[in-house]
């Protein structure tokens, strides 16, 4: 299948093509890497009359440390977040980047897209919430830097304006004795994840100083497990706390029915991955080198 | 040339395939890169209903559309056409198949009207302003439920039940009452599932009103078949008929059913007065609507055992789900019975077989047609018994073996194996997978409490099929037999070039066809052209010609090698008279200025130029004793088939049984669910190899197809007949990330059918669907878990282990011991 006609637009900089976006209303949508777009297009579920292309936008593409944050520029690729050392710093950010769809999807997909579009399903909400994030939005009246937890308001919605778009996205880098993991199950390469969990800790010889769980696919957004974090702030790390954690977060878990499992499986499954999350955490806040790799059917 | 002049015995070697160089480099020809002058494009409006009355559709809006060129609906298909052959006997014999659903609609992604435009974006614009109006009717989504007549597909039939038939050998009742153990299985089911060629399926069709002539470009992979099914419903002589194919992008049998779609490219051509029309079909298109392999229940099977777990009878009751149109089938309903016993020696069996048509994706023959099937209920009967008995599967598995000594064997039901030697093929497998030391390291594993299983299965792939068993489902059916036509010559300068009618789809013809020629004229193989790719105008085609059913290596090289034993016989004959010798006094090789013949006694000879002079454009040099001399030779070569008895359902159904023993070791995750796959190992058996890398490429892709069968690949369908699986986000086809490695092996015993010995071979029977079912048998038995489905994934194993809802030995399986 083929899209529907649309009109094609070539913004020249970010603030142009907040201009277009306000010029041309609701029917103009973002074009970033497309690999939901495009797709979406195709199948024509999705018939903007107005597509803005941001790919020509110099500058876009970026990852750099400042001020003990990374900041990503809002177009950069997945593939260059796998394959950059700066990245690798945060350990969880290249599990994720590493493990999306495929490496042709990798080759165009954007960070700065993943997080705009807020699919229920996303890698990156998930990962990102377990880290201090910022996202910093583009709108006619200039920048607003909002936090990642008030960002995404719900599945496939956010806190930016129609003509607003994401410029930058900044993660804190997280303190020395933190580690974390991110691990998903996944039926074949090319497809979302059944379930995903993303865990990291900052340790204090064995005892958990701080935790942050979040949980995908299981809920209309990525879910921030409060209380299996609370199951293991100040304790030590246990079979016992580790059972706790996983339990609360299999309760917060609200996974829907669908062709990737039943409810109750993905419950099951989700509390695999954070018990199996938190494990590789816990080595990785040590300074052990571990490598995670998503499970694949 | 560089090459040794007179290397003999090209096949059996490791040649590279003439053909990679241009497949690899991005340089193949595929339909859809074919650009015809004035071409149009066209696209289906498909019905969203699984079964539903069409009410109205109206096709103004989309006509007017500019840049539309015309639309098609039903209704004037039914005025310009008949409907489709149908295969089946009455009642299914009346039914009315039409390309385009005329007054109802019987599947989710049926055909309903085709809009013709100048561009391919524009048809989809088109395709959008169609306006069809539906009265739903109650969908019929279970075969079994089909069978109960509820809600009848096809009023002209009046009933769901496309065909029955009882296959019944030996004395089943003396032995099921001599039994020392009698296992009853409730219910077991084959899930639906297909292929996924890298290339859809193309059509590009042309009905010229200059002369009456229908021309296609397309990738259907059964042609001589097509063109059978498309004159009589277009009613027009076969002859005005050519289709072309070009390479093929893989088509597991699944293209062969392709034809209702060109019927439409063809009818939208004359409608848009003569101009070639496209039809590219999408990914979704070709996941919810081309076609499915054949879903099947076995209910109510009893097994009879002796004491020491030989398997002497077995009955049971199978009902094959076709979709919504027969299309291909009824033939499934006898292919099973090529492999009626598998590679078993029980003699007495009755299998009460139905088909039921319900509202889905009508089936095709997709690889290991309608006898992967069987041969997984075989394999979990083989499985269960012996578990149930504590048998060792490998051990149950020799236990019941036809014997190496056997062959060649003759079964029940009249088919006759070939050769085969399972015991071997079963050591070899052992070795190579490590047996003993999985054996310690799953008991190790299993003490830890983790859910290691090690299985076996044993698989069949029977190629060369007599056509003679259509008659078994239906007595008045016109085909018997099989057979191939390949035509070799030499042309006006002197080179080799073969012409079969075969349309490759990766298998590598024109490097196996080359091997055999050079051969026979002891030249090089790359001193041979091929041609491949069907053209109904380059006359080597009978009406079996075609790439389907494991039988190339069989009937396709069979051909070419008798086509090219007549141009050497010619060859000989032409030299004699020129090297003035006799003919047992000619050799054939290489020399200085080419390919060559030489008299031994002389040592003059005559390159292939020269010869071929003498014949296309020196002819007043050869004298009239020799005008018989063409160097242009037609060979067909035949099967020696007879047709099978149509009552007792007996004969020889199939040439060659090619073999595969599979071992996989799997563990099912206790946290997870997930079945991952610690170790396979896949032994292949098919006679005489022609060219190690190309069966061991096929080993790969079939034992990959198999694996993403067993655990990844399900076409799913909702209650009222929605198919839930209709993209690669969720009919998720296995990739390189999802393959174990796989240890290959093989033995041969060459088939005494086959002039060298081969097998066909190319379907590997499925065997990783048995196989994987086998290996989550023995690692989950112990939890009380039957496999009674061929598709398992870690949602299904969490509902049988955890939940356990379904797959339970207590209320599936009942053990009778006398």
């Amino acid at each position: 299948m083929y899209p529907r006609a649309f009109h094609y637009h070539r913004a020249g900089s970010l603030q142009e093509a907040v201009t277009m976006l306000s010029q041309l209303g609701d029917d103009a949508k973002l074009l970033a890497g497309g690999q939901s777009l495009i797709p979406l297009m195709k199948l024509r579920f999705a018939n903007p009359a107005h597509l803005v292309d941001l790919n020509f936008v110099s500058g876009t593409s970026y990852i750099k440390e400042e001020n003990g944050s990374l900041l990503f520029g809002p177009l950069t690729r997945h593939a260059e977040i796998e394959n950059s050392a700066l990245a690798a710093k945060i350990p969880i950010l290249h599990d994720c980047a590493a493990g999306i769809a495929d490496v042709q999807v990798r080759n165009r997909g954007t960070i700065g897209g993943s997080l705009a579009e807020a699919d229920p399903s996303g890698d990156w909400a998930v990962v990102l919430m377990t880290l201090s994030t910022d996202v910093r939005c583009l709108g006619r009246n200039g920048q607003r830097t909002v936090a990642l937890n008030s960002f995404i308001k719900d599945a496939y919605t956010t806190e930016l304006a129609h003509d607003e778009l994401v410029s930058e996205v900044t993660v804190k880098m997280p303190p020395k004795g933190s580690g974390g993991a991110y691990l998903a199950f996944k039926r074949a390469a090319p497809v979302y994840p059944t379930a995903s969990a993303a865990v990291q800790l900052t340790m204090e010889g064995d005892t958990c100083k701080d935790a942050a769980i979040a949980l995908g696919c299981v809920g209309l957004t990525a879910i921030k497990a409060t209380d299996a974090e609370a199951a293991l702030r100040g304790k030590a790390v246990t079979e016992k706390s580790v059972a706790a954690a996983v339990e609360a977060a299999r309760t917060v878990a609200d996974p829907q029915p669908d062709m990737r499992g039943s409810a109750d499986y993905k419950r099951t499954l989700v509390g695999a991955l954070v018990k199996r999350a938190i494990a590789a955490a816990v080595r990785r806040a040590r300074g052990e080198q571990v490598e995670v790799n998503h499970l694949y059917a | 040339m560089n090459q040794p002049a007179d290397e003999k015995n090209w096949v059996g070697k490791a040649l590279p395939r003439k053909e990679e160089n241009r497949l690899l480099r991005g340089r193949g020809r595929f339909s859809d890169d074919v650009k015809l002058r004035d071409m149009l494009y066209l696209r289906f409006v498909r019905s969203p209903y699984a079964h539903a009355r069409i009410v109205s559709v109206d096709i103004s809006a989309a006509e007017a559309l500019p840049g539309v060129v015309c639309a098609l609906t039903g209704a004037e298909v039914v005025a310009q056409t008949q409907p489709f052959i149908e295969i089946g006997p009455d009642p299914f014999a009346k039914i009315k198949d039409y390309p385009l659903a005329v007054s109802k609609v019987r599947y989710q992604g049926e055909p309903v009207a085709a809009v013709v435009a100048q561009s391919a974006a524009l048809a989809d614009d088109a395709a959008e302003l169609v306006q069809i109006e539906y009265d739903a009717l109650d969908p019929v989504i279970d075969a079994e439920d089909a069978l109960l007549n509820k809600s009848v597909l096809h009023d002209e039939a009046g009933t769901n039940q496309v065909w029955n038939g009882v296959f019944e050998y030996g004395e089943v009742e003396k032995a099921f009452k001599e039994a020392a153990h009698i296992v009853s299985i409730d219910r077991m089911h084959f899930h639906r599932f297909s292929s996924t060629p890298l290339e859809n399926n193309v059509v590009i069709g042309c009905w010229d009103p200059k002369d009456e002539r229908i021309y296609y470009e397309c990738n259907n992979s059964f042609p001589s078949f097509a063109i059978q099914f498309l004159a009589a419903h277009l009613q027009v002589h076969i002859d005005r008929i050519r289709v072309e194919t070009s390479d093929i992008g893989g088509s597991f049998g699944i293209k062969i059913t392709s034809y209702p779609q060109m019927a439409i490219c063809a009818l939208a051509s004359k409608k848009a007065g003569g101009r070639p029309v496209k039809w590219v079909e999408t990914r979704s298109e070709h996941i919810t609507s081309s076609a499915h392999g054949n879903e099947r229940t076995f209910r109510d099977t009893r097994i009879a055992l002796d004491k020491n777990g030989v398997i002497t009878a077995i009955t049971s009751r199978h009902i094959d789900d076709c979709g919504a149109y027969p299309r291909y089938e009824p033939l499934g309903c006898v292919i099973w019975s090529q492999v009626f016993a598998g590679v078993y020696r029980f003699k007495n069996a009755r299998i009460d077989f139905s088909q039921a048509v319900t509202n889905k994706c009508p089936v095709g023959p997709n690889r290991g047609y309608s006898r992967m099937q069987h041969l997984w209920f075989l394999e979990r009967v083989v499985d269960i018994c012996a578990h149930e008995l504590g048998i060792p599967p490998d051990e149950m598995r020799l236990r019941n073996y036809i014997r190496p000594e056997e062959f060649p064997y003759t079964t029940p039901n009249g088919c006759v194996y070939d050769s085969g030697n399972y015991p071997k093929m079963l050591q070899l497998a052992k070795q190579r997978i490590g047996w003993d030391e999985w054996k310690k390291k799953q008991a190790a594993a299993r003490k830890e409490g983790r859910l290691v299983g090690i299985g076996i299965g044993t698989t069949l792939d029977s190629g060369t099929n007599n056509f003679g068993q259509s008659q078994i489902v239906n007595p008045g059916l016109p085909y018997s037999g099989n057979s191939q036509g390949a035509n070799c010559k030499l042309d006006i300068y002197g080179e080799v070039v073969v012409a079969v009618g075969s349309c490759p789809q990766g298998q590598g013809h024109e490097t196996t066809a080359a091997q055999v020629v050079a051969d026979v004229l002891n030249i090089h193989p790359d001193l041979v052209t091929v041609r491949t790719g069907f053209d109904t105008e380059r006359n080597v085609h009978t009406g079996f010609s075609g790439t389907y059913a494991s039988q190339f290596a069989v009937s396709g090289l069979s051909a070419v090698h008798g086509a090219a034993q007549k141009l050497k016989a010619e060859m000989k004959r032409l030299g004699a008279f020129v090297l003035q010798t006799k003919e047992n006094d000619i050799e054939f090789g290489t020399g200085a200025q080419g390919p060559e013949l030489r008299a031994k006694s002389t040592s003059k000879s005559i390159n292939y130029w020269g010869l071929a002079n003498l014949v296309n454009a020196n002819s007043a040099a050869l004298p009239e004793e020799l005008y018989e001399v063409t160097l242009n030779c037609r060979y067909i070569w035949r099967a020696p088939f007879k047709v099978p008895d149509k009552q007792r359902k007996y004969g020889n159904l199939t040439l060659t049984y090619a073999s595969q023993l599979h071992i996989a070791v799997v563990e099912v995750e206790r946290d997870t669910f997930i079945p991952r796959i610690l170790d396979y190992v896949a032994v292949d058996d098919c006679g005489t190899v022609i060219n190690p890398p190309i069966v061991e490429g096929q080993v790969y892709g079939a034992t990959a197809h198999g694996i993403g069968a067993a655990l990844m690949e399900n076409c799913v369908y909702d209650a009222v007949g929605n198919m839930l699986t209709s993209t690669f986000s969720d009919y998720t086809p296995i990739t390189a990330m999802n393959m174990p490695k796989v240890k290959y092996d093989h033995i041969e015993t060459p088939s005494p059918h086959s002039y060298s010995g081969a097998k066909g071979m190319g379907e590997g029977g499925a065997a990783p669907v048995h196989t994987i079912s086998a290996a989550l048998q023995d690692a989950l038995f112990a939890e009380g878990v039957f496999i009674d489905d061929s598709f398992n994934n870690a949602d299904s194993l969490f509902r049988a282990l955890v939940a356990k809802e379904i797959s339970q030995v207590g209320k599936l399986v009942k053990v009778e011991k006398r």
